[in-house]
């Protein structure tokens, strides 16, 4: 391979993890807001609960960070932080970019629905405060998928950059 | 399931109205249960019911000394000052001025029959333009009203001075299809055309009742969008007893469940049963987490609590029986 398209693998990988963090900072910036909107509504009657929907509030804004740790491990396991530099071939970067953009879009989906989901609890809790804690549930249902969706991602990350993938993916 | 059905195909999310339904879902756990007015309606004693209203909306107006004589304009001022509040942090007023433009007909009504009292809380339009109006600047007239006139032909002074009521109510009622039409709404606007559809029915009705030709109501009620064919029908039919056939629909179906009541209670049963319907129809909003429909619903619910704390109170101070005002009670949101 020429090392032409080793570099195009290698910014297809980063491309990928652009595309992870970013997307998943945007869905958990738009979440958290849609989240917020309607628990500022509830304060401006009810402000002594703010602290119960502090949770609620927040939860839409671990996509962020999961798209973050992603990111963060696509960089490390193709040696741009630490370590040595990987040659990565066109396929693996290929590979990689579709594991960023496909969990970047699950994020981004997942957090603004948990951002709705959030705000219907909040709407639950403001009017029922006893019923705080089977609220929560709501948007932590969604929460699933989007940690399902990180552990996919760690692992085609990890798999995808072992030597023996790096070979069978290389041509 | 159906209602199920008709709530996911009619509401969809809008974030921008977050705030303003984050606050009514704070403010819906105040709404009155039905329990509550059954109880209210069975007191005697001025200082049970005083006692009894604490728990509601009213407490912050019911001060020391308030005249129970007022008790109605109190609570219009109390559902006009929450309304008020709402549109203010609505993304769009229409849905609030659905039901605040009442006021604004109400004492246009009394500025074209030549009255200067304009006791009602305006809506839209301001008092000042009320006065103009009043005061024979018919230019300041809400487009609603222009539609008669130029449907008609006629200048708008000659119309008013002949036919305000008629005038005024199709205007009222032109003006609410045309605020809903502007509400992304599917939901909204099915409240509100079966809300304008009973209204019709019933001034018809009551017009009929007192002995008015109902042509005039063609020429000066009319137009009214899609319902204009159907106004022209029964008005050709003349005869209440034959106009569930042509209206058809849930509408038709509590028309015929009206005429089944004796002949002095079938107006305002149909009335009762007409609003209850659209209180029904709107509380899907409930469903709602952030959107025009959250805000419709809710003043809904809140308009029903108000007109039953006042037929309840001002019913128990004026020893009406409490069986006659149960019956009359409207549906509540909760």
């Amino acid at each position: 391979m020429s090392p032409e398209w080793i570099e195009f693998g290698r910014g297809l990988c980063y491309g990928g993890a652009g595309l992870a963090y970013g997307l998943a900072g945007a869905g958990s910036a738009w979440g958290i807001a849609i989240a917020s909107h309607s628990a500022a509504g509830v304060m401006r009657e009810k402000p002594e609960l703010f602290g119960r929907m502090l949770v609620m509030i927040a939860l839409p804004g671990t996509q962020g960070f999961y798209g973050f740790i992603s990111a963060i491990l696509m960089m490390t396991q193709t040696g741009l932080i630490g370590g040595s530099v990987l040659k990565i071939t066109l396929g693996t970067g290929l590979a990689l970019f579709f594991v960023g953009l496909g969990e970047g879009l699950a994020l981004l989906i997942s957090a603004i629905k948990q951002g709705e989901a959030s705000a219907a609890g909040i709407s639950l809790l403001a009017r029922r405060p006893e019923a705080a804690g089977r609220a929560i549930l709501f948007p932590a249902f969604v929460e699933t998928y989007a940690v399902i969706s990180l552990l996919a991602t760690i692992l085609f990350i990890i798999f995808l950059t072992q030597p023996v993938a790096l070979q069978f993916l290389g041509s | 399931m159906r209602l199920m059905d008709t709530a996911i195909r009619r509401i969809k999310n809008h974030p921008g109205w977050g705030f303003v339904c984050g606050r009514i879902s704070a403010l819906e756990g105040k709404l009155l249960s039905r329990d509550f007015f059954q109880s209210l309606v069975a007191m005697t004693h001025y200082d049970d019911i005083l006692q009894h209203l604490q728990d509601s909306f009213l407490r912050e107006y019911l001060v020391p000394g308030a005249p129970w004589e007022d008790f109605t304009a109190l609570a219009d001022r109390c559902f006009y000052d929450l309304a008020v509040s709402l549109r203010r942090e609505s993304p769009s007023p229409a849905p609030v001025n659905l039901f605040l433009c009442q006021g604004d007909y109400l004492n246009l009504k009394n500025a074209l029959s030549g009255l200067k009292d304009f006791p009602f809380l305006p809506g839209e339009v301001s008092l000042e333009s009320i006065q103009a109006i009043a005061g024979g600047n018919l230019a300041d007239l809400p487009l609603a009203f222009h539609e008669t006139v130029s449907t008609t032909g006629t200048e708008a002074s000659e119309i008013v001075r002949t036919v305000t009521d008629i005038v005024v109510d199709g205007a009222y009622l032109r003006h609410l299809l045309f605020v809903a039409g502007q509400i992304d709404s599917p939901l909204v606007r099915a409240c509100i055309r079966d809300r304008v559809l009973t209204r019709t029915i019933s001034v018809l009705w009551r017009a009929l009742r007192q002995g008015r030709f109902l042509k005039l109501y063609r020429q000066y009620f009319l137009p009214l969008g899609e319902y204009s064919p159907t106004v022209d029908e029964m008005i050709d039919i003349g005869n209440p007893d034959d106009w569930a056939a042509v209206v058809g629909g849930e509408v038709g179906d509590i028309l015929g469940e009206a005429l089944q009541w004796p002949y002095t209670e079938q107006v305002s049963r149909f009335e009762l049963l007409g609003v209850n319907h659209c209180i029904r129809l709107a509380a899907d909003g409930r469903l709602q987490t952030a959107g025009p429909e959250r805000v419709f619903a809710f003043l809904t619910g809140l308009h029903s609590e108000m007109q039953n704390l006042k037929l309840a109170v001002s019913g128990r101070l004026n020893r009406i029986e409490p069986t006659l005002l149960k019956e009359r009670l409207r549906e509540v949101y909760g």
